[in-house]
This record gives structure tokens, C-alpha cells and sequence, in this order.
């Protein structure tokens, strides 16, 4: 947990030795891997979307930061914005209904572009992940052997290599490689972890962020262009959830049914199996009752009300007592 | 259904013939959708988008987790997870495999950077900006600090409970020795006194500690604190002694209670009767009260 103090005046002395480190280790070469990141959302985000950029503005010295879009705009719009920008990736954050959040890496210009559902998202600020590192360090990054496998994997792991690796030499970073990001592949998801390096023998503590990545599908242009490849496991939210209230309903519907045969079962006429002979020994018809026809209307009866005055003898007397005219 | 052609009537006609098709209402089948997987795109994709930078730039590693040490020991080693498949619903293992897979790539890339002279250790007085504010380290500690606490505490009340519960034991064994012992006292007397056994053993055992209690007792119940309570009953109570009143006055002269005659001759004789029999039987009618007490 932090050797290191964030000091807010900073001494002459301290000057010195931090140009001289900067001198040392970063001048000591040309930044040449000119990689910018492009780093925005849409409207309607919420706070942990908003805190999962800032963190990711943070490990990534050669990011930028933009104004959110406007989601009348077309998609093909961010190119531009990149453009404007002078940067060659994107990573856009796209949220939708106030639940689901997606989130597009793309290289620029030409080059391909994934969607992925971003699920399991837990930010620098959660007090669980106790690790820190340098501001602007140049990662490790860790991939599944699952990355070779595939096409689309091995793809993708050349995207993310591009957009997370921090260039060699940038002005903002930091010489030290003191924390590795991983990209591991379970239950068909790319799963994010960042750690930091604590000591040599790689005991590791987590500094956060961490996400889940759902990819949806791969294109070959940015933003746009023809489908490369598409999750056939994947499944929107929207699907999700309606499956998940259709199989509630058709539980009520079940439940619904087997009452109404119950009903039924009960009313129908049910077959005597053995008759047997007392069965009407004691069947004795009434006698048939002159046919009365009313006239007159017949009285209405007491209200409600009135019936519930009733009082009983007891309840009588306490209340007379009560009111001492006993 | 949808409408259908002739020529497919007709191949229904001469399936059901065969008998390859069933009685009943055959649906077509749908064709399920295909997800698009454009291999020959990717790969096209990928070569054209590959960046051929060296190692240096990238700092990428692709490798299985290192091994998990104490699984080993243990022999709890998963056969599953050495191939490859992680339960992802199983927490624990899963964010060990992240990390063991972290750790893997750390071993091997360390080495690398030491060769290329990258520095990975931040010597002490490099003072530079974190990823996380002071502050926030100062609560993360606050709250790491705070659990370790709680479980102390639970520790400690669990342990006393534990004492309590000993002790409670201990002294529920005590009292049951004790009654034991009594009652094994009271049925030897009683054999005694049917007697069953003409031996008195077992009141050795037990008389001098009954007596010496019973003695030692009545004692202290004459003397001990009643003395002292009726001096300090007699200065500080009320209708005792107080401070300005006179002495040495007629009746004070007159009393001659506190007169012992043979102190004053000198002819009592300083109390030694302690030598005395100790056990001192008492006599029939007094041992007669006390059975009749008990």
C-alpha cells in the first residue's frame, strides 16, 4: 500500500531528482507508437459507467476525453469525432435503457470494430481491490492461450493489444511496469482484471477495474461495414428479461389451469361405482306446498348498520355505567 | 401451412408411401439462424490490421496460469482446470485462475524487462502520482483495519464464552463431588447407627472438620465481628458515645461493671485451656438436640 506520498508542494530538490528519473528513463528515447485512444460515451449513462471511463482515462496515459454524443447521431458520426480528435481508436460506451451497457473498441479509420455487452462492472473506487499503482504505467498484458485459437479471438487480442499497450516513451507515462491487465475467456465472456505488481516473485493484489466483455459482433469496417463474425451464444438483455417473464407467466398459466380442472373435476357428475341397496331408505319426499303468490312487495330489511347496535346485556350495562346513569 | 408446390406434394406422396414419413401433421422445419462467421474476412482482417511492433512496445504475454502450489499439496488438483475450462460460476476458483494466470505472466515477462533494462521496481524517493488519491488508501487501510478488528473481537467473545462454559462445568462438578460426599457420610453414619457396621473410620475423616468448623464457627459468631460492632455501634451509633460529652462523671465513677476481681488481684491467670481435650464429646441430651436438629 503506497511507499509512495502525493505531495501538494512540491520542493525544489524533489524537481530535480523527478527530472532527473524523467530524464533518465523517459527521454532516453523517441515516442514513435504513435497510439491515441479516443474515450467517450453517449447520453444516459450512469455513475459506475461514468467511473469505469474516468478509470480507464487513468490507466491509459494515451487516452482522450470527449463530450458525450448525442444518440440521434449516427453511429459512423464518432469516426469523425476521432478524427477531429487525431486519434486512431475508440473505445465508446454506449448505454440503453438505463440498464444495459455496451461498449464499442474500434481502430478508426479502416480498420475492425467489436461490440460487446459490458456486464460485472466494479470500479478503482470499491474498497475491496486494495492495490495501487502509478498513474500513466505501462502495463503487461496476459492473455488466454483460448486467444489463439480462434479467428475472431485472435482478432480481438490484437485489438486490445493495441488499444490498452501504453507507446513506449510517452510524455505522460510512466517508466515503471508495476501492473498487468488480463484477458481471460470463460463461460464464452472475455473477463478484465488489473492487478498490480507487488513484489518479484509476483504476488499480485488488485488494484481494479474489472469488467466482463460479451462480445456481440465484430465488424470489418469502424462503426459500420459488413459483419465479420457474429456470438451465436450471445443473447441481448432484451431477450433475457422477456424470457425470463414469459417463463413466469406461463407458471401463473399453469397454475391458473390446474385450478380451473380442479373446478371442473369437482362439478362433474360422478360415476357410482357400486350401488348400493339402503342407499334411499331414508329418501322420504317433502310434501308438495300450495303455490303462495305475493302480492305486495316485500318490507326491506334493517340496514346493516342498525343490526350491528345489537348489543348484548353485559355491553348494555357497562355503557350505562360509563356514562353513570346507573 | 404455406402453400406448397406441386412437386413437393408429390415427394410427400412418395415418402409416405415408403413409409418414410410418420401419420400426423408434419411441419417443415426451420433452417436455425446462422451467426456469421467469415473466417476467411478475419484472417484477411487480421493481417492487414496486424501491427508488427516489437515485443518492447507492446509488453503482451500469452500463457496458461502458473501452476496452483497448494492444490497440489493438497491433491485437490482439478483436471478440468489444467485443460482449460473454469467454472465461472464457482468464485473463488475463478478469480484464482485470473490471478494464477497473472502470476505466470509476470515470472516470464520480469526477466524479459531486466534484458531490456526496463525498471520495474520504483525506487523510494520517487514521488509521483497514483492511480489512487492518498486519501483513498487511507480508507481502504480504515476498512481493512476495521475487519481485522471484528474478527479479533469475535475471537475474544467466542473464547470467553468458551471459559464460561468451562467454568460452569467445574463448578457444577464440584457441587456434585460435594453432595457425593455427603451423602456417602450420611449413609455410612446411618449404617452405623443401624448398625450394619461397628466401625467408626468414617468419622475420622470427617469429625475434625466438622468440628473444627462448628467450634471455629461458634466462635467467631461470639466474638469476632460482634466485638468490634458493638464498639463501633457503641462511638458512632445512635445513642452511642458522641464527641463533647463528659466523662470521668458521677455515674461513670459509680459503674463498677467493667470490674473483674480476680484481674485485679491478680489470680485469674492468663487463659491457656486450649490444651484441652479437643474433641470433647458432647453429652447425651445435647447430642440427642442435635440429631433431633438435623
Amino acid at each position: 500500500l503506497g511507499k509512495s506520498q502525493c505531495r501538494a508542494a512540491v520542493t525544489r530538490v524533489e524537481i530535480d531528482v523527478f527530472f532527473n528519473f524523467h530524464v533518465l528513463f523517459v527521454f532516453q528515447g523517441k515516442w514513435k507508437n504513435k497510439e491515441r485512444v479516443l474515450v467517450f460515451s453517449s447520453r444516459g449513462i450512469n455513475f459506475r459507467t461514468r467511473h469505469l471511463m474516468q478509470d480507464l482515462k487513468t490507466m491509459m496515459p494515451h487516452s482522450k476525453a470527449d463530450t458525450k454524443m448525442d444518440r440521434k447521431d449516427k453511429l459512423f458520426v464518432v469516426n469523425e469525432v476521432c478524427e477531429i480528435k487525431n486519434c486512431n481508436k475508440c473505445i465508446f460506451f454506449e448505454a440503453k435503457k438505463n440498464m444495459d451497457l455496451y461498449m464499442w473498441v474500434s481502430n478508426v479509420p479502416h480498420g475492425p470494430s467489436a461490440k460487446f455487452l459490458v456486464q460485472n462492472v466494479h470500479t478503482l473506487a470499491e474498497l475491496k481491490m486494495t492495490g495501487n499503482c502509478l498513474k500513466g504505467s505501462r502495463p503487461l498484458l496476459s492473455f488466454d492461450p483460448k486467444f489463439d485459437k480462434e479467428p475472431h479471438y485472435a482478432l480481438l487480442k490484437e485489438l486490445f493489444t493495441q488499444t490498452f499497450s501504453t507507446p513506449q516513451y510517452h510524455p505522460k507515462s510512466q517508466p515503471f511496469v508495476d501492473h498487468v491487465l488480463t484477458f481471460t475467456i470463460a463461460d464464452k465472456r472475455i473477463w478484465f482484471r488489473n492487478y498490480q505488481i507487488i513484489e518479484e516473485d509476483a504476488s499480485l493484489v488488485e488494484i481494479g477495474p474489472r469488467f466482463v466483455l460479451n462480445l456481440i459482433k465484430i465488424f470489418q469496417g469502424s462503426f459500420g461495414g459488413p459483419t465479420l463474425y457474429e456470438n451465436p451464444h450471445f443473447q441481448s438483455p432484451n431477450m433475457c428479461r422477456r424470457l425470463m417473464r414469459m417463463e413466469k407467466a406461463a407458471r401463473q398459466k399453469e397454475r391458473q389451469m390446474v385450478k380451473e380442472i380442479r373446478l371442473e373435476k369437482r362439478k362433474e357428475v360422478k360415476e357410482v361405482l357400486t350401488e348400493d341397496v339402503t342407499d334411499d331408505v331414508f329418501v322420504t319426499p317433502a310434501e308438495e306446498k300450495p303455490k303462495e303468490v305475493e302480492h305486495e312487495a316485500p318490507r326491506p330489511s334493517k340496514s346493516k348498520k342498525k343490526k350491528k347496535l345489537k348489543l348484548t346485556e353485559l355491553k348494555k350495562r357497562t355503557l350505562l355505567k360509563r356514562k353513570g346513569l346507573r | 401451412l404455406p402453400s406448397l408446390s406441386l412437386s413437393f406434394l408429390i415427394q410427400l406422396q412418395e415418402a409416405f408411401s415408403k413409409g418414410l414419413l410418420k401419420p400426423g401433421l408434419n411441419v417443415p422445419l426451420e433452417e436455425p439462424k446462422k451467426a456469421v462467421n467469415n473466417i476467411e474476412g478475419l484472417k484477411m482482417c487480421l493481417a492487414e490490421f496486424k501491427k508488427n511492433l516489437p515485443w518492447v512496445e507492446r509488453l503482451d504475454l500469452t500463457n496458461h496460469p502458473a501452476v496452483d502450489v497448494l492444490a497440489k499439496i493438497e491433491g485437490t488438483l482439478n483436471k478440468k482446470q489444467s485443460s482449460g475450462e473454469i467454472d465461472a460460476e464457482d468464485d473463488f476458483q475463478r478469480e484464482m485462475y485470473f490471478y494464477r494466470q497473472a502470476q505466470a505472466t509476470v515470472l516470464e515477462a520480469l526477466p524479459k524487462l531486466k534484458k531490456l533494462q526496463i525498471p520495474t521496481k520504483r525506487p523510494d524517493d520517487y514521488f509521483a502520482e497514483m492511480a489512487k488519491t492518498d486519501q483513498h488508501m487511507q480508507k481502504v487501510r480504515k476498512k481493512l483495519m476495521q475487519k481485522q478488528m471484528a474478527i479479533e473481537k469475535s475471537e475474544k467473545a467466542k473464547k470467553l464464552r468458551e471459559q464460561r462454559k468451562f467454568g460452569k462445568k467445574v463448578q457444577v462438578e464440584v457441587l456434585q463431588k460435594r453432595q457425593k460426599a455427603k451423602k456417602a457420610m450420611m449413609t455410612a453414619v446411618k449404617k452405623y447407627q443401624k448398625g450394619m457396621t461397628d466401625k467408626l473410620d468414617f468419622l475420622e475423616g470427617d469429625q475434625e472438620g466438622k468440628k473444627g468448623s462448628t467450634a471455629s464457627k461458634s466462635q467467631m459468631s461470639k466474638k469476632g465481628p460482634n466485638a468490634k460492632r458493638k464498639y463501633k455501634d457503641q462511638k458512632f451509633g445512635f445513642g452511642g458515645k458522641k464527641k463533647g460529652s463528659k466523662w470521668n462523671t458521677k455515674e461513670s465513677f459509680n459503674d463498677v461493671s467493667g470490674f473483674r476481681a480476680k484481674t485485679a488481684h491478680g489470680k485469674g491467670g492468663k487463659k491457656f485451656n486450649k490444651g484441652g481435650k479437643k474433641n470433647k464429646r458432647p453429652g447425651k441430651e445435647t447430642r440427642r438436640k442435635m440429631k433431633a436438629r438435623k
